[in-house]
């Protein structure tokens, strides 16, 4: 009845995702969300599970270059889209980003990184000269425990700093 | 061997001036974590692993009158349902410091979220369909739910009195009480000039790692147990998982991931006993990850009452303080018993108080079971001194700064007095004046601002043991085990500091090892900001041990006599030169090659008839100070300005400091603004997810957010270090409190200060003045 | 579970005509997931609308006033330089919705049609005079945004029939609006009150209210007011908070919720008149 319903079975859905630039096919329950597809399917470990609602942050990634959180993405929903997660960013080593991350001290325990990694790489795509309040807004919905908040806008500041030098 | 606190001269000697110590060294590990490749236990792969599902009743107390698995068990994919029946008999219970939590309920649930039986199934899906068809009969019980309906008379108990044989106290919900008192108190109270007396209240808040948790455990060929969990004490778990299954400790090997965030949460068993006796009774792998709803039921801080009643001379010297302190814990004791006693210990606050009656209780409830969390339980007494110093304060016409200026005690002087007197191990004055020139303490205020100064304290560990290995290899790169779990904190990058120093191995080249109990010797725990001191000399001690063993190789392999020798940090010396360690290590060894193994050994053995079983290592101590911005219509507060200074004896790793300092500073805003786990009349927790339950956002950080860090070099840990992961979190409530007062006229005595509660005391207020209009 | 996705409208229609509210239809799917995971819906279809060609497009300018269409999110809503311009009061609503993540996903019809009391872009639509176009396989009819909701989770359109678009006129010529809300955090939270305000060049007004009561609120004044003279507009403010009946729950008192009703409901009020054009101060 739809494109993505596998034949067999009605419940199950077969999804062709482009993942980190590669074409993906995911089998998965029609329920799964994309945050569990990454994760339990694809062995995509890099994006974490916290709130599972929305509240935290943590399975942060970008659908067709648009941070969303990925728990509240059903997997069948990416069929034909493009999803790129901190593994996908990381391809290369540490980006920027993640260098001034490290730089600033923010991070601490790490499971919110790469979620609060993705969600500022979205901002940074978006808006390449935040103010101090357009940070704190755009990264409102991750959540750190560790209370890394201040390190991390640091990093993003620094982050959009050294992309406008190199932009000279 | 050595003792962290007698040591002289302190463990690693002076700082050394051009090291990675004292360095803003990049944390270990650093890249997997923004890169995404560090494996969290919920990342783990466990091919083939079947996976558990706990079942529970939507209630806080209840006898279980029948569990009917029959419909669940014959689910496809479903290997087992387990209740307290299919366990060995009586159902073992376990503890820190009661044996009292059963491995799963027993008879009755004692809080929401305990379970009452578990599945374990080759899905999830068929786990989680499994757990809704297993049917539960039970009658609710009156439960107890505050402190008001735990200590009333005739209050339904909250643990059958056979648990507690022995304990006088069993016919009542008192789990432990403390009594601290010295000095004579009609003397002081003939020189008081003024008395405040008032209740403060401290919620109960739960940790919310964003790691949930979870446990995996893996039966071995030979029988053992392999037990994966993120945990702050694997060694406890080990030894919690071998004495309940009766296994010996070498067949019980904990594996602890890196914690995802602990906090104290993660210090102690919780469903590891269960989860082991499942892959026992299954020879599967049994795989649990828990959901955030369930990772609030399984930790959380104990809420707290405070009566207070203080006296002061008019110049605002204290006279006496008297402190009734009610800890409300859950239905086990975890931890809590000592939480109490070690909080109320210090609970008169770092002053000069002649007189001093300090009570404590912790009073058992139907909640969940609280535990160690960051303070242990200093922040709840924090809260109820500093208020009453600022109470007095106000009374007599002084401020914040000043009545702790005049109270505060000196280097050496005591604080706690009586048998086992406790005095101040730094200069704590530096940190009050540089919170309060850092916060701009005599600026005058914008409309509607206020400004609070509050000190806090908390003592380290008081008894400890830390072992460590280290490895130097032939090339000169080197390794460490040191079990000490990273959750955050950043303890390896300090070893690799230290090794760096002492063995003069660059940063990059040394490799720390940990979270294994099959391959890192002993660590007692991490908590209590102990680390650095404990483990960090056990370190120091380890690289001594490799550079005696140089020596010595080299005095044999080259001939020259070891009097002629000597070693320090990085070198060997000889009678001609200063040789790189490591390349002395290359000569000694030979063609041979090999490595040289170090073993250091850090032991404080505590001291018995002592309240807390021992002298604290080191005191943690902190000065913050915050300028509020209250919206006089809402009740909504902007913090404008929070500054947190700890006296942290010396800064190893300056950015980590700052880290630790900011995030508790943080979490400390979070219990002192809006956290609070609300209980409803069923037990039920009402805010259970993240939805209800706030904690602070980048949007709550204050709008300036000022550490800094009083160096003296005089901690007992290396380089004069001292523990610092908790002090910022101390008093975070007693100067918002003091701000908000000021800002607002009102004073509030309930955490959290959340907009709601700050406007209702606004409102009564202004009644208050309309309906009996009155000069102050 | 069943997951469809209709390319045409005429297909998705039928198949929430055939399977009734076993069928949920999804845009964002922020609260729809969330419903899943704690299994107060259990749907054995989901329709995703996202991929039907003939629904209208997400956000349209016409002479009359803006038409947005189902798949509009909040996050293209917030950016939209019209919607600020013409209707602030609704760009300021839709920020408060979530995250940015959430925005990104979330759409105005999902936060419409999921009729939460607390939906925060509600109150601002009730007073921009909002209507929305409800369409089954028996036709499409159009009802005012302040006749759509029936109660908590409940609205004019069931579980058979979709919000195909919602139109909002160009406000008057001198009207300003706002929007206020109170939270128990700075940072993401759902709405404790809030309030939306539109005010005319001569000083006639409505409120939208959200949090209290059992589906968010509308109150108007047809009598221009001065809002210079403070005891009228208190004295119009008692009268338009009237409607108001929150309720105590875990987010807030009945006490406490009254009392901001009546702080933000001045200052959207007054913040509502400072934005009306310059013709009328002239």
């Amino acid at each position: 009845m739809s494109p993505a319903q596998a034949d067999e079975d009605p419940l199950t859905t077969t999804s062709t995702v482009t993942v980190n630039g590669t074409a993906r096919i995911v089998t998965a329950p029609a329920h799964r969300s994309l945050l569990e597809g990454l994760r339990d399917i694809l062995g995509l470990t890099g994006t974490k599970s916290c709130c599972a609602e929305g509240e935290c942050g943590a399975c942060t990634v970008l659908l067709d270059g648009k941070a969303v959180n990925s728990c509240l993405v059903l997997c069948v929903e990416s069929d034909g889209h493009e999803v790129t997660t901190i593994e996908g960013l990381s391809e290369c080593g540490p980006t920027d980003l993640q260098e001034e991350f490290l730089n600033a001290g923010a991070v601490q325990c790490g499971f919110c990184i790469p979620g609060q990694v993705m969600s500022a790489e979205y901002l940074l795509r978006t808006n390449p000269a935040p103010s101090e309040p357009e940070i704190r807004e755009a990264l409102s919905g991750n959540l750190c425990r560790c209370g890394g908040y201040a390190r991390i806008v640091a990093a993003v500041k620094e982050t959009a700093a050294r992309r406008a030098g190199d932009h000279d | 061997m050595t003792d962290p606190v007698k040591s002289v001269p302190i463990p690693g000697g002076l700082p050394h001036e051009h090291g990675a110590v004292g360095q803003s060294v990049t944390r270990y590990g650093g890249v997997d974590r923004v890169s995404g490749g560090q494996r969290f236990l919920a990342d783990l792969s466990f091919p083939g692993a079947a996976q558990v599902a706990l079942v529970t009743i939507p209630l806080g107390c209840a006898d279980i009158l029948g569990i009917d698995t029959s419909l669940a068990a014959r689910l496809p994919g479903v290997l087992a349902v387990v209740t307290a029946e299919d366990l060995p008999q009586p159902v073992p219970r376990f503890g820190v410091s009661h044996q009292d939590r059963p491995v799963l309920a027993t008879g009755r649930v004692n809080y929401h979220g305990e379970p009452v039986a578990a599945v374990v199934a080759e899905t999830l899906d068929a786990a989680q369909a499994a757990v809704r068809a297993v049917r539960v009969d039970y009658r609710e019980l009156p439960g107890v739910y505050t402190l008001d309906e735990a200590l009333a008379p005739g209050a339904h108990l909250v643990q059958d009195q056979s648990i507690r044989p022995d304990d006088p106290k069993r016919d009542s919900n008192v789990l432990k009480d403390a009594h601290y008192a010295w000095g004579d108190l009609a003397a002081a109270q003939q020189r008081t000039e003024a008395v405040v007396e008032h209740v403060y209240t401290f919620p109960m808040v739960t940790h919310f790692p964003i790691e949930p948790g979870g446990t995996v455990v893996v039966p071995t060929d030979e029988g053992g147990l392999d037990v994966y969990s993120p945990v702050q004490h694997p060694y406890l778990l080990q030894r919690t998982v071998a004495s309940l299954l009766q296994l010996p400790l070498n067949k019980v090997r904990v594996f602890a991931p890196d914690p995802g965030g602990g906090f104290g949460g993660k210090q102690n068993p919780k469903y590891e006993p269960l989860m082991s006796f499942l892959a026992q009774r299954t020879r599967r792998t049994c795989r649990l990850v828990l959901s955030l709803e369930e990772t609030f039921q399984a930790m959380r801080r104990a809420g707290c009452r405070i009566k207070a009643r203080t006296g002061f001379t008019r110049q605002g010297e204290i006279t006496f303080h008297e402190l009734d302190a009610d800890y409300l814990i859950g239905a086990y004791a975890d931890v809590a018993p000592r939480v109490m006693a070690k909080g109320s210990y210090v609970g008169g606050g770092p002053y000069r108080i002649p007189a001093v009656r300090i009570t404590a209780r912790a009073v058992l409830s139907n909640t969940t079971p609280s535990t160690a969390f960051r303070g242990f339980g200093s922040p709840q007494m924090a809260w109820g001194t500093e208020s009453q110093l600022d109470a007095g304060a106000r009374v007599l016409g002084l401020d914040g700064l000043q009545v702790r200026r005049r109270n505060l005690v000196a280097r050496g002087e005591a604080f706690i007095r009586g048998d086992h007197q406790a005095t101040a191990d730094g200069d704590w004055a530096q940190s009050l004046e540089k919170a309060a020139e850092l916060v701009g303490w005599h600026e005058p205020l914008k409309p509607n601002r206020g400004r609070g100064i509050a000190v806090g304290i908390k003592p380290g560990a008081t008894s400890g043991l830390s072992q460590s290995l280290v490895r130097l290899l032939y090339d000169g790169s080197a390794i460490v085990y040191a079990g000490t779990s990273d959750m955050g904190q950043g303890a390896r990058t300090l070893w690799q500091q230290i090794v760096a120093d002492e063995l003069g191995t660059p940063v990059d080249q040394v490799n720390v090892v940990s979270g294994d109990t099959g391959a890192v010797p002993f660590d007692l725990q991490t908590s209590a900001s102990r680390s650095t001191v404990f483990m960090g000399t056990a370190v120091i001690e380890a690289c001594a041990d490799i550079r005696r063993r140089i020596l010595d190789l080299y005095a044999e392999t080259t001939g020259v006599p070891a009097g002629e020798l000597d070693e320090r940090p990085g070198v060997l010396v000889t009678a001609d030169r200063e040789m790189p360690l490591v390349e002395a290590a290359r000569e000694a060894l030979g063609p041979l090659r090999g490595e040289f193994i170090g073993q250091g050994v850090s032991r404080l053995r505590g001291r018995s008839g002592h309240p807390l079983g021992g002298d604290a290592a080191f005191y943690e101590f902190n000065c913050t100070a915050i300028e509020v911005e209250v919206d006089p219509e809402t009740g909504e507060l902007l913090l404008t300005r929070h500054v947190s200074v700890g006296d942290v004896g010396r800064e190893l790793n300056p950015i980590q400091v700052v880290s630790q300092d900011e995030g508790a500073s943080i979490m400390g805003l979070g219990h002192s603004q809006m956290e609070q786990v609300l209980v409803d009349e069923h037990g039920r927790i009402r805010n259970l997810g993240a939805l209800d339950y706030r904690i602070p956002t980048f949007k709550d950080v204050p709008v300036e957010l000022v550490t800094a860090a009083v160096e003296n070099h005089d901690g007992p840990g290396p380089y004069g270090s001292k523990g610092i992961s908790e002090g910022a979190l101390l008093c975070t409530a007693g100067a918002l409190g003091a701000a908000v007062a000021q800002a607002t006229g009102v004073v509030v005595r309930d955490l959290p200060l959340t907009p709601e509660r700050v406007w209702s005391a606004i409102r009564a207020a202004n009644a208050d003045r309309s309906a009996a209009p009155r000069p102050e | 579970m069943r997951y469809h996705r209709p390319t045409s409208k005429a297909d998705a229609l039928a198949v929430l005509a055939a399977e009734g509210d076993r069928a949920r239809p999804l845009v964002g799917g922020t609260d729809l997931l969330v419903g899943l995971r704690h299994s107060t819906i259990a749907p054995t279809w989901i329709v995703d609308l996202k991929g039907i060609t003939d629904l209208p497009e997400p956000i349209t300018l016409t002479e009359d006033g803006i038409r947005i269409g189902p798949t509009m999110t909040l996050g293209e809503l917030v950016a939209h330089l019209d919607v600020r311009r013409s209707f602030p009061a609704l760009s300021e609503a839709a920020l408060t919705v979530g995250s940015v993540a959430i925005r990104n996903r979330a759409s105005l019809v999902g936060n419409l049609c999921n009729a939460s009391p607390a939906a925060d872009t509600v109150p601002a639509l009730l007073v921009l005079g909002a209507v929305v176009t409800i369409e089954s396989v028996d036709g499409a009819r159009t009802v005012s945004l302040a006749d759509f909701f029936l109660g908590p989770r409940r609205t004019q359109c069931h579980a058979s029939a979709l919000v195909t678009r919602i139109d909002l006129p160009w406000p008057p010529a001198g009207t300003g609006s706002a929007f206020q809300r109170l939270t128990r955090r700075r940072g993401v939270d759902l709405g404790t009150v809030s309030v939306a305000a539109a005010v005319s060049s001569d000083g006639r007004m409505s409120l939208g209210l959200g949090a209290v009561g059992p589906k968010p609120l509308m109150a108007e004044v047809a009598e221009p007011v001065d809002l210079t003279d403070e005891p009228q507009l208190e004295r119009v403010l008692d009268q338009l908070l009237n409607v108001a009946a929150p309720i105590t729950d875990v987010r807030a008192s009945r006490e406490y919720r009254e009392a901001m009703l009546r702080v933000l409901g001045k200052r959207a009020v007054l913040a509502a008149a400072g934005r009306r054009t310059r013709m009328e101060a002239a």
